[in-house]
């Protein structure tokens, strides 16, 4: 599908919540300096499959993940690995900006500070990390200010700025918009466009459209429900180029789901 | 009135969204004055070849046709996942609606002097009388002319030159029926073989069908600038008859 490099294989990765199974054998290779957009009605899985990729599922004390997701030749489910590590090179905007209740610098420095990475750096880790979130010109003046003071969009460039402040490979982004409007949801889109040549990134995204509009590849994700128990069941139903997904998919369900007849 | 800030705020690089999106656009944009130009070219080429006679350039002309195959169909392709990617709207979904039928125009005219080429084999070693091959070398220049204009007015977005295209194509029309004249007069005074005259009538339907197509390509061209359909005249004739005709049984 791509002669990018994968960077990420997801191989037969089932999700599980105690003795439910909530996604089930999802295959996903991830390609280098790519978008891979996630999409598929609500209880489909994606944010789940998405949060096997750095291990946000650990924090769910009933979570287990089954398969392997390879990561540099590592299975990052392998024992031996430091799920801290995984986060640092594998990081994560979420879908409510979240910044911390501190300085715009200090939010950048947050994550190069736990790294220990030397103070002397914070300075030029500041200044690049938030141009490359497209927001330098816009804060420059006021890095002292508190993170709180910043518009919506703003504060969701301030997450990317901080995520890509400890030099990550890939960022996982959850729904990064849905809390953003058009204007704001237009700039992360252009600047996720812009950032994809240093970094893979990873979307889960409610909105089709976005997928559509910034995505190389588009993986469509289902539920099937269990009629005795009626629990939803996640799964892969298609991945495959972006173009491909919106002009003509091989699947009738992924079909359904865009042309808004099922979803 | 002066120091007022405009009531439009002009657009410059810092008010642009969805960069991406209009790299595309304008991507298709120079694509197609490229297909434009690569069509507006072949028809000298094609005429050329046929007041020469050389075989080898009819070749050369057939092959080139298939690059223009090529960007055409690469040309509707990105049109096509623009629209369903993008999901344009107003000026621009209508641009890129004339791109899709303004590339069909183009392709289809460099395939009429693909005809042109092909004929001129069929013709091989064929006598022309002076008329005829003066005939053939203005309906070209027309053509090649209109085709011009019409990729101008295209790229320059210009509506008033648009809407011109059609009376500027009269010229070629008259030009085609004096040609049909000619074929007549030098068949029955046994300068043209038949088979030739027959060869001479479609070469002369085939430079009138260029002006057509750019008429046609004017036509979009006003669309994407204004939003003004091609029928919209005669689709008001017949709402207006089926309105008179449902007042005449009315009243009966």
């Amino acid at each position: 599908m791509s002669s990018d490099p994968v960077v990420i294989n997801l191989e037969d990765v089932s999700v599980y919540y105690g003795d439910f199974r909530a996604v089930r054998d999802v295959n996903l290779p991830v390609h280098d300096n790519q978008i891979t957009a996630m999409i598929g009605p609500s209880g489909c899985g994606k944010s789940t499959v998405l949060r096997t990729i750095n291990r946000m599922n650990d924090l769910i004390p009933t979570a287990r993940v089954e398969g392997k997701v390879v990561f540099g030749g590592v299975d990052l489910y392998d024992p031996q690995v430091d799920p801290v590590e995984v986060r640092r090179r594998i990081g994560m905007v979420f879908q409510k900006p979240n910044p911390f209740p501190k300085s715009i610098y200090d939010n950048v420095t947050y994550g190069p500070k736990i790294a220990g990475t030397a103070k002397s750096e914070f300075d030029e880790i500041v200044e690049s990390s938030l141009r490359k979130a497209a927001l330098w010109e816009e804060v420059k003046d006021r890095l002292a200010d508190s993170a709180f003071g910043l518009s919506g969009g703003q504060q969701q460039r301030l997450c990317i700025a901080r995520a890509i402040a400890t030099n990550p490979e890939v960022l996982l982004m959850d729904e990064p918009c849905s809390a953003l409007d058009p204007i704001a949801t237009g700039r992360i889109e252009d600047l996720m466009e812009e950032i994809k040549t240093d970094y893979t990134i990873v979307i889960v995204t409610h909105n089709m459209q976005q997928a559509a509009r910034v995505s190389d590849t588009t993986a469509f994700f289902t539920a099937e429900v269990d009629p005795a128990s009626e629990r939803r069941t996640g799964l892969l139903v298609e991945h495959a180029k972006t173009d491909l997904i919106f002009s003509n998919p091989e699947d009738q369900r992924t079909e359904n789901y865009v042309t808004g007849r099922f979803g | 009135m002066s120091d007022q800030k405009p009531i439009v705020p002009p657009v410059t690089p810092e008010t642009q969204h969805r960069v991406k999106y209009h790299k595309e656009v304008d991507l298709l944009r120079s694509d197609l004055i490229r297909l434009g130009a690569m069509v507006i070219e072949t028809i000298p080429q094609g005429t050329e070849i046929l007041l020469s006679g050389s075989l080898t350039n009819a070749q050369s002309l057939v092959d080139s046709d298939d690059l223009i195959d090529q960007l055409s169909i690469s040309l509707e392709e990105r049109t096509y996942s623009v629209m369903a990617r993008q999901a344009p709207i107003a000026s621009e979904l209508r641009h890129l609606i004339a791109v899709t039928k303004l590339t069909a125009e183009l392709e289809r005219s460099a395939d009429l002097m693909v005809n042109v080429a092909k004929a001129s084999r069929r013709m091989y070693g064929a006598d022309m009388t002076p008329e005829i091959r003066g005939l053939i070398k203005s309906m070209s220049d027309e053509a090649h002319k209109l085709m011009r204009l019409a990729v101008d007015a295209y790229a320059d977005a210009d509506e008033s030159l648009a809407a011109a295209l059609d009376d500027i194509d009269d010229e070629l029309d008259q030009l085609n029926r004096d040609m049909i004249e000619a074929i007549f007069s030098a068949a029955t005074a046994g300068k043209v073989e038949l088979p030739s005259a027959v060869q001479l009538a479609l070469i002369a339907r085939y430079y009138e069908r260029i002006g057509d197509h750019a008429v046609n390509i004017g036509e979009r061209v006003r669309y994407m600038i204004s939003g003004w359909l091609p029928e919209q005249a005669g689709a008001a004739r017949a709402k207006n008859r089926a309105e008179l005709a449902k007042a005449e049984s009315d009243e009966a």
